[in-house]
């Protein structure tokens, strides 16, 4: 248990924020992605993040994780603002992500995409495999058992050599997942990480998720489509739509909510109209 | 006497090839593990032949050259007065560093945007150098060119035999370059180079500090061609801004890459060997074929010929294979 974790008594759960979010709007151009949206993320806990297509689900993981930069509005990640950092700053803090449609390393193998992330290396300083060799390839023996470890974890340990370009799309997620377990981080944002991925596969990563979350105190925010998946993993559930929370609660009250079934009904009819 | 001279002519090939594999390293180091699209390679050949060059000429006779006026006189420099030249190397140390400088700056500026803009920023390079040793005389003699550019040990050994202990020096600097790029790039540095060419978001997202490790890279590249440039100015001796013409100076080099694998420094270096002997293997060809511009065009048919039949080059980039651990399935 981390001290900053709080009993709050509010029946949600009981940790304090790692992420709060302030009246942050993301405009492109002419469109609010993201509408004034406030939001805390408490620690420790699986959050889930749904709302239909358009909602700005993954817009808001590109502003926490510094992809972007906002228009207007605070993000603090630990009490720190993070907003206008870049990716790899809010990564040193121990905040990663992954992609919706994977971005893997194509032409690397899958042990090299993941013994590309843990961070500060040594070897990543360009005189060091001149200088210290010896300390380079002492490092890369400790980073590439962390690495086959987490391949066994994600059941891609027969494709270690093979190039990533050459997954599936399902074990590319697998992959994306993957690399968050390399580096230490403090909170993962998962943007759909069972889309692709088959039912047993999908068991696994739930498995995994919960497994990472109590014994590494990884807080996990997730986005998915998949009901079944999202109500038994995440508890709380944040209910998006146009570029706003539309509520928070548990798995039962978000589905009980009857704004949020009109989220979906009425993103259906804009997307008709 | 034919055996002879075919040779002397291999020799002076070999130079000549081994000069341009130092480029193609540089340029694999930008384009082949970084994804760093450098046009303007003919801007760093330049600038590194005229800064040794001006450094170790002896200063123009002021009654021959009315503008005229620069020249280092570090040709004087012996080490140790053992009859060694040791202002060679002091030629290379200072085109490395002025190439390594102009890199620092442009890519400063250019490397956290788009990567077309690298392109036309490089390009731009390329032409602004050579258009300033043109226009400013003062410098480097403008378009009559500088010469009188001295050799290394020259007096080491007669001038027909000469080209064989330059060989020797290229092959010992060409050895040494590679060696050190190899390590580099299969190194764990290398491997963010390599993740920053399949993708930067990526990169980005697995806590790379993408723009440093592209500028490293760049300035790396940057600093091996200004060395080329070097080992050029001392072997051809005479330098004029015509030498650096897009076609043989950036061009050729690209050529040599994509022709032996691009992201394999010894397809690197065997691009260049290869590309250089049909460059100047076709101009022996009877009449009509033996044209620049059919050899040119010779050249372009190679590329699409390669890209076509092996599409990663000669020896294309090799995979790196782990050791299998145990419980790991072999590679499929």
């Amino acid at each position: 248990m981390r001290e900053s974790q709080i009993a709050r008594g509010d029946g949600v759960i009981g940790d304090a924020p790692i992420l709060q979010l302030r009246d942050v709007v993301k405009d492109f151009g002419g469109v609010r992605a993201v509408d004034r949206c406030s939001l805390d993320v408490e620690e420790g806990a699986i959050t889930g993040l749904i709302g239909p297509n358009g909602a700005g689900k993954t817009t808001l993981f590109n502003l926490v994780s510094g992809a972007i930069r906002p228009t207007s509005g605070e993000i603090r990640f630990g009490g720190r603002r993070i907003d206008g950092m870049m990716m790899h700053e809010t990564f040193a803090l121990g905040l990663t992500r992954t992609f919706q449609i994977p971005r893997e390393m194509k032409r690397m193998t899958v042990l090299d995409n993941l013994m590309l992330v843990p961070a500060p290396q040594a070897g990543e300083r360009l005189w060091a495999s001149w200088l210290t060799p010896w300390r380079v390839s002492r490092e890369e023996r400790r980073i590439e058992s962390q690495a086959v470890d987490v391949l066994k974890l994600v059941n891609l340990s027969h494709l270690a050599n093979e190039y990533a370009g050459n997954l599936s799309g399902g074990q590319k997620k697998l992959l994306e997942f993957g690399r968050t377990l390399m580096a230490e981080p403090r909170m993962v944002l998962l943007d759909e990480p069972g889309a692709g991925v088959n039912r047993t596969l999908l068991r696994e990563l739930s498995a995994n998720i919960l497994q990472a979350s109590v014994e590494r105190d990884i807080t996990f925010v997730i986005i998915e489509h998949d009901m079944r998946f999202i109500m038994t993993m995440c508890d709380p559930i944040i209910a998006m739509a146009n570029g706003a929370v539309v509520t928070k609660g548990t798995p039962t009250q978000v589905r009980q909510d009857p704004r949020v079934l009109e989220s979906y009904l009425g993103g259906s009819q804009v997307g008709a109209a | 006497m034919e055996i002879a001279g075919i040779v002397s002519y291999s020799v002076g090939f070999a130079v000549m090839a081994g000069i341009y594999a130092v480029f193609a390293l540089g340029l694999n180091v930008h384009w082949g593990f970084t994804g760093l699209f450098n046009i303007g390679i003919a801007g760093f050949f330049a600038l590194g032949a005229y800064t040794s060059a001006l450094l170790t000429t002896q200063p123009p006779d002021p009654a021959l050259f009315e503008e005229f006026k620069f020249g280092g006189n570090w040709s004087q420099l012996g080490f140790l007065d053992l009859g060694v030249d040791l202002w060679f190397f002091l030629g290379l140390a200072a085109a490395a560093a002025a190439c390594g400088v102009i890199a620092l700056a442009v890519g400063f500026v250019t490397l956290r945007l788009r990567d077309d803009y690298l392109a036309m920023a490089t390009l731009g390079i390329a032409e602004t150098v050579r258009l300033f040793f043109l226009n400013e005389e003062w410098v480097a003699n403008g378009s009559k060119g500088l010469y009188r550019i001295p050799k290394f040990l020259g007096e080491w050994v007669s001038p027909e035999r000469y080209d064989y202990l330059y060989l020797v020096v290229i092959l010992v600097v060409l050895g040494a370059l590679f060696l050190a790029v190899e390590r580099a790039v299969k190194s764990p540095w290398g491997r963010v180079l390599r993740a920053i060419r399949e993708d930067e978001t990526a990169a980005e997202a697995s806590g790379k500090d993408v723009f440093r490790f592209k500028l490293q890279a760049f300035i790396l590249g940057a600093v091996i061609m200004g060395i080329g440039g070097a080992l050029f100015a001392h072997n051809v001796r005479f330098l004029s801004p015509l030498t650096f013409d897009p076609l043989l100076a950036t061009f050729v080099i690209w050529a040599m890459l994509m022709v032996g694998g691009s992201g394999n420094n010894r397809g690197a270096i065997l691009g260049a060997f290869v590309v250089w002997g049909i460059w100047t293997g076709t101009q022996f060809l009877p009449g009509v074929f033996s044209d620049p511009n059919l050899r040119f065009l010779a050249i372009g048919v190679l590329i699409v010929a390669v890209i076509l039949v092996r599409p990663g080059g000669i020896l294309g980039e090799e995979r790196r294979v782990a050791r299998p651990a145990e419980g790991q399935a072999a590679p499929s």
